[in-house]
């Protein structure tokens, strides 16, 4: 009796298996992206969070647009745009005949809406646009932007997801003086290419085509981002085609999926640079020779050829290579050890003989192998690297306090311009988490900084990212590790995608379809 | 006893996630946020406040039935569990009914068939269980009966559209809306994850009914009801199997919140859209009133389902009465 209930069940759970084989496949007109990280809002002046951006960007426009796979600007909501002599004033010019998803005009007073709400919400995208003093309407097309001060780089700001124009019809849905928060945490008010259709949180979420779109239509019919979190699923859902493209897969598994027929791995060098800090303000690193004497004792080809198996390129000075002020010609540290010990003993420390600690955070798992090839190569000098883990929460906190002597860290730009690598990283008001992590201080290099956000001539700008990049390099307050290569896996039937270092896990949706 | 567990529980979990070094809000704000915009949403979050003041605040907006509002995703976090609740809650219990309906009777089995080979297979199948980890077996399977055959779906808690949302349990919902085909979608989709996750439990519970089972054996009403006359299968089903089923019972009510916390890794290697997500994500960033109100509905469940099997006693055993 028992026996025969036991087969019974059995046999049901199978034919319920097998009935499964029958499910649909993807449909053409849909593309499936799998995604191991999951969005929290699609606010976009509430998200930093690529993940978020990935679902937002194409719902929206922006004033200015980066132009497909570059990071020069385009007409945008704007059809062009002027900059005061004196570099104090961004004036827009705006497109007519717009109207957002929900009906609203879009006009001047709508672009000032959008600033009103950023500010008054005061959340972190407020922050990529805290150079704007006031927002003034001129007339109903033309808007003018007055900075606190002049302020070159700012332009390309409004090309990025905090500039996406959001729709005043938000209002609508206010509570309690929330600017529509809560609402537009689930929905989209745009007039982009495409519009959030449905949400299912921790499941998908399902951008459809906005056929009423001003601009040149996007050819598919909808995109289902799918939150995948275990990058080992993603793998096996890429490899049997239920997910068209997806990221982030491990730099093993991509190697693996290479050879893969019906699989394309598209790779490009990225912004990401992956580079050390070391605390300018801590004993031993505070004499230049010391960090100069580490920075010749990294074994860098061994941390790229090996741990990264190539899919990363050496930094040379901290601007990134595709970005515009980059030196093809700057200093680039080579393992030396000899020179290394050289240094330490001309600092007085002949044969190293101290210890050094250097933290690091599991979320990025490339980072302990990294951190054991450094510790390899002081050790070699005689200095003593303890490696330590930390949450992310505490790594963040200590950087912000300055309490380490040497960390690893990532950086990425929120707008495409020398400056984010440079003014965040070398000014010495920026200490802590706003981007000087080594606490470094120069006063020859705060002027330089400083000076090359306001000079309004491009090529005397480049003279200044060049003398920048020189003295950097000579005082070594970072280690200058690598640009990671961007890497996304895609099925062949996936046609359409350009790649924009700038517009990093956003591929451009409008743009690709699936041919089968 | 339910207030006070849920409290002590509460004021544990707040403690933890407030020692822990970090800034939330600096954590909020973003990297590259000024410091006014830390001030800011530190004062809106009463992250500024003593610990004990915030602690007081948060109990009394909880007795109001609020369970504030995530820092990541400024939502009410009350929401959010909503979102993410029912499909681990959906999964656990699955799997626990995989583990009653597969595990009791293979104990009776074992028991019956003592040191037969049908109690040695069924006792190294427990082992393999209970040794077993999550992580491995789930990706073998999923690779197997996945990728190999393509007999069962991949990760993921529904492959075509989910069915229309009323309980967010997707069974429930399927059947309530009389949407088949998303029932033998989510159906399909549960197999695995809740083999897996009730793998280990079953091994326990196995074991549980079988050493219950051999324990009524022995007793003096058994070899009356067999002396008497009675056919095996009777004597099994009317006489021992209620006697023996009371602490197996115990068991698994105790096992649910194991699975509760089994749940994280089977949903991880599933991508399976529970809990876990939400509350891994809650802890790497402090967001601490999304960790509580986690940790509150797991007490409530917890203390729920063993209270379930408390009653359920009753209905086993006519001689307790409560």
């Amino acid at each position: 009796m028992l026996r025969r209930s036991l087969l019974v069940m059995l046999s049901v759970a199978l034919v319920a298996a097998f009935s499964l084989t029958v499910l649909a496949s993807s449909e053409d007109g849909v593309l499936v992206f799998g995604a191991t990280g999951e969005l929290r809002t699609l606010d976009p002046h509430v998200s930093v969070d690529n993940n978020a951006w990935r679902a937002i960007y194409y719902c929206y426009d922006r004033l200015v647009e980066f132009k497909l796979g570059t990071t020069e600007l385009v007409p945008g909501l704007a059809t062009s745009w002027d900059i005061a002599d004196d570099g104090l004033t961004y004036t827009f010019h705006l497109r007519e005949g717009i109207k957002f998803i929900d009906g609203t005009p879009f006009n001047a007073e709508a672009v000032k809406f959008n600033f009103d709400r950023l500010f008054a919400m005061g959340l972190a995208p407020a922050g990529t646009f805290g150079f704007v003093d006031k927002v003034e309407v001129v007339d109903d097309y033309a808007v003018n932007f007055v900075l606190k001060e002049a302020f070159i780089p700012g332009i390309s700001s409004f090309a990025t997801d905090q500039g996406c124009i959001v729709s005043p019809g938000v209002m609508e849905h206010d509570v309690a003086g929330d600017w529509g928060q809560d609402w537009l945490a689930e929905h989209s008010a745009g007039t982009g290419p495409f519009f959030v259709d449905e949400w299912t949180h921790g499941v998908r979420v399902v951008l459809a085509r906005n056929d009423s779109y001003w601009g040149e239509p996007a050819k598919l019919e909808k995109v289902s981002i799918r939150y995948i979190p275990e990058a080992a699923d993603l793998r096996m859902l890429l490899e049997t085609g239920e997910v068209d493209i997806g990221e982030k897969l491990t730099v093993d598994q991509i190697e693996a999926m290479k050879g893969t027929s019906g699989i394309t791995v598209f790779e490009a060098p990225s912004f990401c640079c992956h580079y050390v800090y070391m605390n300018c303000q801590r004993p031993y690193l505070n004499d230049v020779r010391v960090r100069q004497a580490i920075s010749y004792a990294v074994n860098y080809d061994g941390i790229i050829n090996d741990l990264w198996r190539g899919t990363a390129t050496q930094m040379r000075g901290p601007i990134p290579v595709g970005l515009v002020g980059h030196d093809e010609n700057v200093f680039q540290y080579q393992q030396d050890l000899e020179k290394a010990r050289e240094l330490l003993a001309d600092a007085g420390y002949p044969g190293g003989g101290f210890t050094l600690k250097i933290m690091h955070a599991p979320v990025i798992p490339e980072w302990r192998p990294m951190a054991l090839v450094i510790q390899e190569g002081l050790a070699e000098i005689g200095i003593k690297l303890e490696i330590e883990s930390y949450a992310w929460a505490t790594l963040r906190d200590k950087l912000n306090t300055g309490d380490f002597d040497m960390s690893h860290g990532y950086w990425t730009p929120d707008y495409a311009d020398a400056d984010m690598f440079t003014w965040y990283w070398f000014y010495s008001q920026n200490w802590g988490l706003a981007g000087n992590r080594s606490w470094y201080k120069n006063v020859v290099m705060d002027k330089l900084v400083t000076q090359s956000r306001i000079e309004v001539d491009p090529d005397k700008r480049l003279a200044l990212f060049q003398g920048i990049q020189w003295i950097s390099v000579g005082d070594a307050a970072y280690l200058y590790l690598l640009q990671a290569n961007y890497q996304i896996v895609m099925r062949d039937w996936v046609k359409g995608y350009v790649y924009n270092p700038m517009l990093l896990n956003m591929p451009n949706f409008p743009g690709m379809y699936i041919e089968k | 006893m339910i207030i006070p567990i849920v409290l002590g529980v509460l004021s544990i979990t707040f403690l933890i996630s407030h020692i822990v070094p970090g800034d939330a809000a600096q954590l909020m704000a973003g990297p590259r946020a000024t410091p006014e915009i830390i001030e800011r949403i530190r004062r809106e979050s009463g992250l500024d406040r003593p610990l004990y003041v915030q602690f007081g605040m948060y109990i009394s907006e909880l007795f109001k039935g609020d369970l504030g509002k995530s820092i990541l995703t400024r939502r009410p976090v009350l929401a959010d569990i909503v979102d993410y609740f029912p499909a681990t809650f959906e999964l656990t219990t699955v799997a626990m009914l995989f583990t009653v309906i597969v595990g009791i009777p293979l104990g009776i089995i074992s028991a019956v068939h003592k040191d037969k080979i049908l109690d040695q297979l069924s006792r190294l199948g427990s082992v393999i269980g209970v040794s077993m980890p999550i992580f491995w077996l789930g990706l073998l399977l999923m690779l197997f009966f996945y990728v190999r055959l393509g007999i069962l779906p991949g990760p993921g808690r529904i492959t075509g559209e989910p069915p229309a949302h009323i309980t967010g349990l997707f069974i429930l919902d399927s059947v309530l809306t009389g949407n088949w085909r998303a029932l033998v979608d989510s159906l399909s989709h549960l197999v695995m994850p809740a083999f897996v996750l009730g793998y280990a439990v079953l091994a326990r519970v196995v074991r549980m009914m079988r050493s219950s089972m051999l324990d009524v054996f022995s007793q003096d009403y058994i070899q009356t009801a067999r002396a008497k006359g009675l056919r095996e299968g009777s004597v099994i089903r009317k006489h021992a199997l209620r006697n023996a089923l009371i602490p197996t019972l115990t068991v698994i009510g105790l096992s649910y919140g194991e699975l509760l916390g089994g749940a994280v890794a089977t949903e991880l290697i599933f991508a399976w859209p529970g809990m876990a997500h939400y509350v891994v994500g809650s802890m790497r960033t402090l967001d601490f009133p999304a960790v509580m109100g986690v940790t509150l509905v797991i007490a409530l469940v917890y203390i729920l389902v063993n209270l379930l099997v408390d009653i359920s006693y009753a209905f086993i055993d006519p001689r307790i009465r409560y």
